[in-house]
């Protein structure tokens, strides 16, 4: 049950994107195509989850040391660690997409590396950290976390694919339409506050 | 089957014209045409490779006499409909806005006819000989696709066919050609229809659709249809009944698969015209050089039916009709629907001219086409189940691509949608730009 | 309190460490050649990705041309400055004679052209093209609904009286429009030429005349005043563009067409857009 909350609530109620609002660079910047858009999720749940577990890991057994009898508090370190780990992820990833598939890190281009400052990662290890999680509650709030942005970015994909098709005002065309969308859908997602 | 206990056969989808235009010259008989000081014999007359000329300028030719000879296996023979003298290769308005090239003849008024060839009986005869026949004697679908007839009746081996169904819906709007024929000469339109059953090797499947406004023509065809083992189905006054998918739909059930022909669906489908013209070519041994023409139209003074030569052009079968009461706004050969509006009078009646028709200038109007409200009623009207509205929206975009994904290449043009959409948009040449697009493409890989 | 400090700079210096080494070990495990010279080229490269070098894109040009399959001249975009850079950066020769210019080869404005019939469709000249043959009554010349300058990625290109007009200062050859126009009216030209024959249809001189007034009608007068640099085809005169010497403006003058249709593109341009009710014939 506890779980089921938890992902209800990091999908749905408490979305990355649509109301918590973080992430929405690279929500605007690759969801021109839903292929993109896939990838991309694909390698935000991946960093998102792996962050998580870490850095929940770290915060909970190295940001508070005990050493010889005296306490050491670090948690003034907490956001400068997290980057570090969050950066190491992307970088890895980086790699081994390069070699594995060349055609999705072609598509994503510069919002790979820019996973780093996706301050939703960030924001998934922050929140962790904040509310105590342990390792494994926080390991799966980063991948429910991770699938509310990819199930924002793919609705968002789509929406904007059936919007390439239409003729606005030029003055509306590209950037605009897509904030204004993105809004409405954020208020779509509205619906579901109080769900838990 | 117990035919009074079920409706009458249709198929899903389509449209029902409000106004059908068919009062005009339904009930009128079909007249023979006067011979005309010239005639121009349009070459490419069927799908495919247009015949080779074998006559020279300044021979004398006789009339059913052959003028050009098919030049390989999808193309069919073109015989001289008058007898006269051969004057040359000309080049006239084509039905489809490009000039054409065509044999003009100038009748000698001696209508000199070749001797008939010999008749055959069909009951008895050889496959392989009626279906020379009709390759000798120039059969193309009289329909509007005019695909060389023995081609079409010469599937592939590995192909099943089990039936055969003659198109004699005519759902097109004005056009009663067929019609009168039915009327007129029955036992033509069931000999073919039986003469093909037997070259098919076809029993007792062979069918004839009618629509239920021919009422008096279904009960023609019943009287005498049990002597040759046709069947007369009455159908739903439905457009695009007549359209060879809907058709096979409508009378056996089945559906032809996507992107593929009526003989994927066991089928083969042919115009009554062409069984008509079958009957004459194997019965009374004669080629085919006239076929009935409706002319009609609201501004037409005496809106009819004509039989006419090959060749005649528009504007001396406008004249026949009594010329026309006020300046026509638009002509069109064929029906309102899928018919082609032309540039020129002078465009000659081909094999494959069902109608001549001429609207008002108020019903030629230039329509504003408006932004799509997503109605979706092209959707619900268009036989082939496709989404007419999203195929328009790629298009517009230039996304081929998609416009593929949407099957665009099934649509045939039949105007259902472009008819039923309130925004008056242009939904038939959007999809006719996106098949052409995707065959240029197609072609250069 | 200096001790929290040494403990900090421990702990971040051993995790940094720790992460430092985890990435060595996938850079290596999972290590891709690449060509820096390719990015090198795409970086000094238009990146306006218009393919009119045949390529899919700036990206694959450029390993086109350090593989060696194609010059660097060949990228219709770049000037001659961009492509010597690309050519010192490789070390290879740069290749020349590429550059093109588009050029509308038709002058029948809406005041010249007979419209046959009346066209109540799509307002795209492909679609247009599609109906009884298109709404002009010259079934070879521009049909003016702008296919061309709608894919145009330079903006080169403006409608003028129902006629596309390139601005060939603008242009940059890529033959987008080429590939666009229904027609095949649009042909790709040397840069130096400045004298087109401003007619594509190859029909007979009346059949022209009786559609078109500034048509070629094949009258020979061009090619007889400068042969090596006119040509007449059927009845469609056409410019030599690959003779060694281009005709000029003096040319034009010398040979004075009956029709217009040879005109320096400067005059073509002056016409169309100057003076809308301008006819040779008036």
């Amino acid at each position: 049950m506890k779980y089921i909350e938890l992902a209800v609530g990091a999908i749905l109620v408490y979305n990355f994107v649509l109301s918590r609002f973080l992430g929405i660079c690279p929500f605007l910047g690759v969801s021109k195509r839903i292929s993109t858009a896939l990838g991309m999720s694909g390698a935000v749940i991946t960093v998102m989850t792996l962050a998580s577990a870490i850095t929940s890991a770290i915060s909970r057994y190295l940001l508070v040391l005990k050493f010889e009898g005296k306490v050491y508090d670090l948690r003034f370190l907490q956001v400068l660690l997290f980057i570090l780990v969050i950066a190491a992820l992307v970088q890895i990833i980086e790699i081994s997409l390069q070699k594995l598939s060349p055609k999705l890190y072609q598509a994503l281009g510069i919002y790979l590396p820019l996973i780093t400052t996706n301050c939703a990662v960030l924001g998934a290890a922050t929140i962790n950290a904040n509310v105590g999680r342990s390792v494994l509650d926080a390991t799966l709030f980063g991948c429910f976390s991770g699938i509310g942005f990819a199930l924002a970015l793919v609705l968002f994909a789509s929406l904007r694919e059936r919007l390439d098709l239409a003729a606005p005002p030029r003055a509306c065309a590209g950037i605009p339409l897509a904030l204004v969308t993105a809004g409405i859908l954020a208020m779509a997602f509205i619906g579901f506050s109080g769900l838990c | 089957m117990n035919k009074s206990s079920r409706s009458v056969m249709t198929f899903k989808n389509g449209i029902h014209p409000v106004y059908h235009g068919k009062e005009l010259s339904e009930s009128a008989e079909t007249r023979v045409a006067p011979l005309l000081a010239r005639y121009t014999v349009p070459l490419a007359q069927n799908a495919g490779k247009p015949p080779e000329v074998v006559v020279n300028p300044g021979d004398h030719v006789k009339k059913y006499q052959l003028i050009a000879k098919a030049s390989g296996f999808v193309s069919a023979n073109l015989h001289s409909p008058v007898s006269g003298t051969v004057k040359g290769l000309v080049d006239v308005p084509g039905p489809m806005g490009v000039p054409a090239k065509a044999l003009e003849i100038v009748p000698d008024g001696l209508n000199e006819e070749m001797e008939p060839l010999p008749a055959i009986d069909w009951r008895t005869a050889e496959p392989k000989a009626l279906l020379d026949r009709i390759a000798e004697c120039g059969l193309v679908g009289m329909g509007g696709a005019s695909f060389p007839t023995h081609v079409k009746l010469s599937p592939p081996p590995e192909k099943e066919i089990d039936t055969l169904i003659l198109n004699g819906a005519e759902c097109e709007p004005y056009l009663t050609a067929d019609h009168r024929l039915m009327l007129e000469d029955p036992e033509s339109v069931l000999a073919g229809a039986a003469v093909m059953g037997r070259i098919l090797g076809i029993g007792d499947r062979v069918f004839i659709g009618v629509e239920m406004n021919k009422i008096d023509a279904i009960h023609r065809l019943n009287e005498k249809a049990e002597a040759y083992g046709v069947n007369i189905i009455p159908l739903k006054v439905q457009y695009p009944q007549g359209s060879e998918k809907q058709l096979i739909n409508a009378i056996t059930g089945r559906e032809v698969p996507a992107g593929g022909l009526p003989m994927d669906a066991k089928c083969v489908v042919q115009n009554t015209g062409t069984a008509a013209a079958v009957a004459d070519a194997v019965l009374r041994g004669r080629p085919l050089v006239e076929r009935i023409v409706t002319v009609t139209g609201s501004v037409v003074k005496n809106p009819g039916n004509w039989k006419l030569l090959i060749g005649t052009p528009v504007i001396e079968a406008i004249k026949l009709a009594g010329g026309v009461t006020e300046e026509p706004g638009k002509l069109i050969l064929g029906g309102p629907m899928m018919g082609f509006a032309q540039k020129s009078f002078e465009v000659p009646v081909s094999k494959n001219t069902s109608g001549i028709l001429l609207l008002a200038q108020d019903q030629a109007v230039n329509y504003v086409s408006g932004n799509c409200i997503r109605c979706g009623r092209c959707v619900q009207g268009c036989p082939m189940h496709l989404m007419p509205c999203a195929i328009a929206a790629a298009v517009e975009s230039y996304r081929f691509d998609l416009a593929k994904k949407h099957h665009v290449m099934d649509c045939l043009e039949c105007g259902a949608c472009a008819y039923v959409c309130p925004a008056k948009r242009p939904l038939v040449q959007h999809n006719r730009r996106a098949k052409a697009e995707i065959r240029r493409l197609t072609a250069k890989k | 309190m200096s001790t929290i400090v040494l403990v900090s700079v421990i702990v971040m210096g051993s995790l940094g460490l720790l992460l430092g080494l985890v990435i060595g070990f996938f850079a290596k495990i999972f290590k891709v050649e690449t060509d820096s010279r390719v990015d090198l080229v795409a970086e000094l490269l238009p990146g306006a990705n218009c393919g009119g070098c045949g390529k899919a894109g700036c990206a694959d040009f450029a390993k086109s041309v350090v593989s060696g399959e194609n010059p660097p001249g060949k990228c219709p975009v770049s000037s001659a400055e961009q492509i010597n850079a690309i050519a010192m950066a490789l070390g290879i020769d740069a290749g020349g004679g590429f550059k093109k210019r588009a050029v509308v080869r038709c002058g029948g404005d809406i005041h010249q052209v007979a419209r046959k019939i009346n066209y109540n469709g799509v307002l795209d000249c492909a679609s247009a093209s599609l109906i009884a043959g298109g709404p002009k009554g010259c079934r070879y010349g521009c049909i003016g609904m702008g296919s061309c300058a709608a894919v145009c990625p330079f903006g080169a290109i403006e409608l003028v009286n129902n006629l596309a007009l390139v601005h060939p200062e603008i242009c940059v050859g890529c033959g987008k429009c080429v590939s666009a126009c229904p027609r095949g009216v649009i042909q790709l030209v040397p840069i130096e030429s400045t004298v087109h024959v401003y007619c594509n249809s190859p029909e007979k001189g009346p059949e022209k005349r009786k559609n078109c007034k500034v048509s070629c009608l094949g009258c020979r007068k061009c090619e007889k005043t400068a042969p090596e640099k006119f040509k007449v085809e059927g009845f469609l005169a056409h410019v030599q563009y690959d003779a060694p010497v281009l005709p000029t403006e003096e040319d034009v003058e010398a040979v004075k067409c009956p029709t217009g249709a040879l005109l320096t593109a400067a005059r073509h341009k002056e016409i169309e857009t100057n003076d809308p009710e301008f006819s040779v014939n008036e």
